[in-house]
């Protein structure tokens, strides 16, 4: 059944999926402290799809 | 000119500040002094207006907005990490109201002036403790305010970044007034015109450097000698005298003993003498002093 | 006007600079994307998972493209809105806690313009994502489902974006109130679970700042009655919020951290 789902629809998803995990790991890259220590956000943002870098997002920045 | 009248903050049934007078001249720099709770924070925030005072008042002659005059660096400022410091200065300084060209120069300026010039550009993030106190200064003094207050402004930093900081306030005292708080006594002593103790919210004593030195100097004489033995027995001749190792001191009371007296005894002894010199308190002891009067 | 200007500048560049203008809008453009392909899919995904015996074909209803747009819309609702409320409601109270805004307190400082300064950041990045995210959601829903009048489209999105102007106003103004904690705690009742609640039981009011997302789709079919009234009474509540947000954003600037 798979076969017949058409690739050209479910490719933009998957890249703006990819594109914002990447976004969150460039943020964290470049970020002078996180809230926790940064590997476990790298393993949060790479595991959880979507989810995992908006939490990075909100609750992972450090503001001073 | 600054007059601070009858300044007192109660948070409850705590009073923090009580009943504090004083006046800060023109072009002077004045140092609160004082231990850890004193109220030196409370009494700078009431002068800032980000506190406002129980009772009592802050008058500032021919002044309507007092935070148009002043400038402020706490104790451990902060700053938007993802701005640059130039970005920080400029907002600062439009936001105490100059126009925003002039804002733009006299950000570099100041920026120069505190020694930033090179990471002007840089983000407040990756600043050192340092270079942050220094940022600080400089949107402390952009807006050329009348009234500059610090707190604790070199305490958190070493002492090569603490001679850097003293030096550039020495430079701004001619521009401003300055009130800072500090608890490092050897700075206060270099650059202070007023000094104001002040121990459990009040103050206990206040006047010109020189004066406060006058009233608790207590001059005496500082012998060194070679063998702590020695030190020892000429110690228990004198019976004011205080012994420690190799050193004596001798308190000098309405001028006795002279110098001399004291020279001609030690001659006619036979002990062997490293130096004698005559010295007074320290503001670290008259501080000491006051505070645990 | 000088003072806003700058701060504004200030609240933009922090939301660029932290990748706000990017995350947030993606997260839209996903959650917009998810209902369209779901819906299409969802004959294919339930013969794959489930234990369906040979041969079942299930009857699932006709979707229109109005319905798959309210679809997303309650996407962005509960997750989109939950994420944006909490990031709303710490806007003010995070700075005065960590100290940042003190070194603007001391001076001669414009309240409105630093509440309104914002208040405009984070409308104009509700409004880019909820545009993001209608527009992914239009895109899929036009290819699979066929498309709806533009004009329209444009007035549901227009609303949505009043909606989320009214959002911004509340969290905001209990991010001006109250602590981050507490302003995220009430924002989050306020607004995602608040939606739930109106879905539930809400069906014996009529007019109320929560319908006006999905009145705002149902422009797309058949206005409902009450919209006027609802959009009226939204964008009142959120005047009155802005102007409380100002008042107590002055009040609180004395526990601002020294």
């Amino acid at each position: 059944m798979l076969d017949s789902i058409n690739w050209a629809l479910i490719a933009p998803l998957l890249i703006v999926q990819f594109i914002l995990a990447i976004v969150a790991l460039v943020d964290l890259a470049r970020i002078h402290a996180t809230n926790g220590p940064k590997w476990v956000w790298v393993i949060v943002i790479l595991l959880l799809n979507t989810i995992g870098p908006i939490i990075y997002f909100i609750f992972g920045r450090k503001t001073t | 000119m600054i007059h601070v009248e009858q300044l007192t903050k109660t948070f409850g049934a705590q009073t923090v500040v009580n009943d504090v007078n004083f006046t800060l001249e023109p072009h002077t720099a004045t140092a609160l002094i004082g231990p850890n709770g004193a109220g030196k924070t409370t009494t700078l925030s009431m002068l800032t207006g980000l506190l406002s005072p129980t009772s009592g008042k802050i008058i500032m002659p021919g002044v309507t907005d007092i935070r148009k005059e002043i400038g402020f660096l706490p104790q451990y400022p902060q700053f938007y990490p993802w701005l640059t410091a130039l970005e920080f200065t400029e907002m600062a300084a439009v936001l105490s109201g100059l126009p925003k060209k002039q804002a733009k120069k006299e950000a570099q300026r100041v920026l120069e002036f505190v020694g930033l010039a090179e990471a002007m550009h840089k983000k407040t993030a990756t600043f050192s403790g340092g270079m942050k106190q220094r940022l600080g200064m400089a949107q402390a003094i952009v807006h050329k305010p009348k009234l500059l207050l610090l707190d604790e402004p070199v305490s958190a930093l070493d002492p090569v970044g603490r001679r850097e900081i003293m030096e550039l306030l020495k430079q701004l005292q001619e521009q401003t007034t300055i009130l800072y708080s500090t608890h490092i006594l050897n700075d206060a002593e270099e650059m202070t015109d007023q000094v104001l103790f002040l121990r459990g919210g009040q103050l206990v004593e206040q006047g010109n450097l020189r004066e406060v030195h006058a009233k608790y100097a207590e001059p005496r004489y500082l012998i060194e000698f070679v063998e702590q033995a020695h030190a020892q027995k000429f110690a228990s001749a004198w019976p004011t005298a205080e012994w420690k190792n190799h050193i004596v001191r001798l308190p000098i009371t309405e001028g006795q003993p002279t110098m001399t007296q004291l020279l001609r005894t030690l001659a006619n002894s036979p002990y062997t003498v490293v130096k004698v010199e005559q010295e007074a308190a320290s503001l670290e002891e008259i501080f000491m002093k006051v505070v645990e009067r | 006007m000088n003072q806003f200007t700058i701060l504004l500048r200030k609240e933009f560049l922090e939301a660029w600079r932290s990748f706000k203008f990017l995350w947030m809008p993606l997260l839209f453009i996903i959650l917009g994307i998810t209902d369209p392909l779901m819906n299409y899919y969802l004959n294919d995904i339930l013969s794959s998972v489930g234990n369906m015996p040979e041969g079942t074909v299930i009857q699932l209803p006709d979707l229109q493209p109005a319905d798959i747009l309210m679809a997303s819309t309650g996407q962005f609702q509960l997750i989109g809105l939950a994420v944006f409320a909490v990031s709303v409601a710490g806007m003010m109270s995070r700075e005065r806690q960590n100290g940042t805004v003190t070194l603007l307190y001391v001076r001669p400082l414009s309240y409105t313009a630093l509440f309104l300064s914002k208040f405009i950041m984070a409308l104009f990045l509700g409004c880019l994502s909820a545009v993001a995210g209608y527009g992914a959601s239009m895109y899929y829903t036009a290819l699979l489902y066929g498309s709806v009048n533009a004009i329209d489209f444009m007035k549901m999105l227009g609303t949505y974006c009043l909606w989320l102007l009214f959002v911004t106003a509340v969290c905001l103004m209990f991010s001006a109130m109250l602590k981050t904690g507490a302003a995220i705690a009430i924002s989050v009742i306020l607004f995602p679970v608040g939606l739930l609640l109106d879905t539930m039981i809400g069906q014996f009011w009529h007019v109320s700042p929560h319908k006006l997302g999905n009145y705002g789709v149902m422009l797309l079919t058949e206005a409902s009655p009450y919209y006027g009234k609802t959009l009226a009474l939204t964008c009142l509540l959120a005047l009155i919020a802005i102007i409380i947000g100002i008042v107590f954003a002055k009040r609180k600037s004395i526990t601002t951290a020294i």
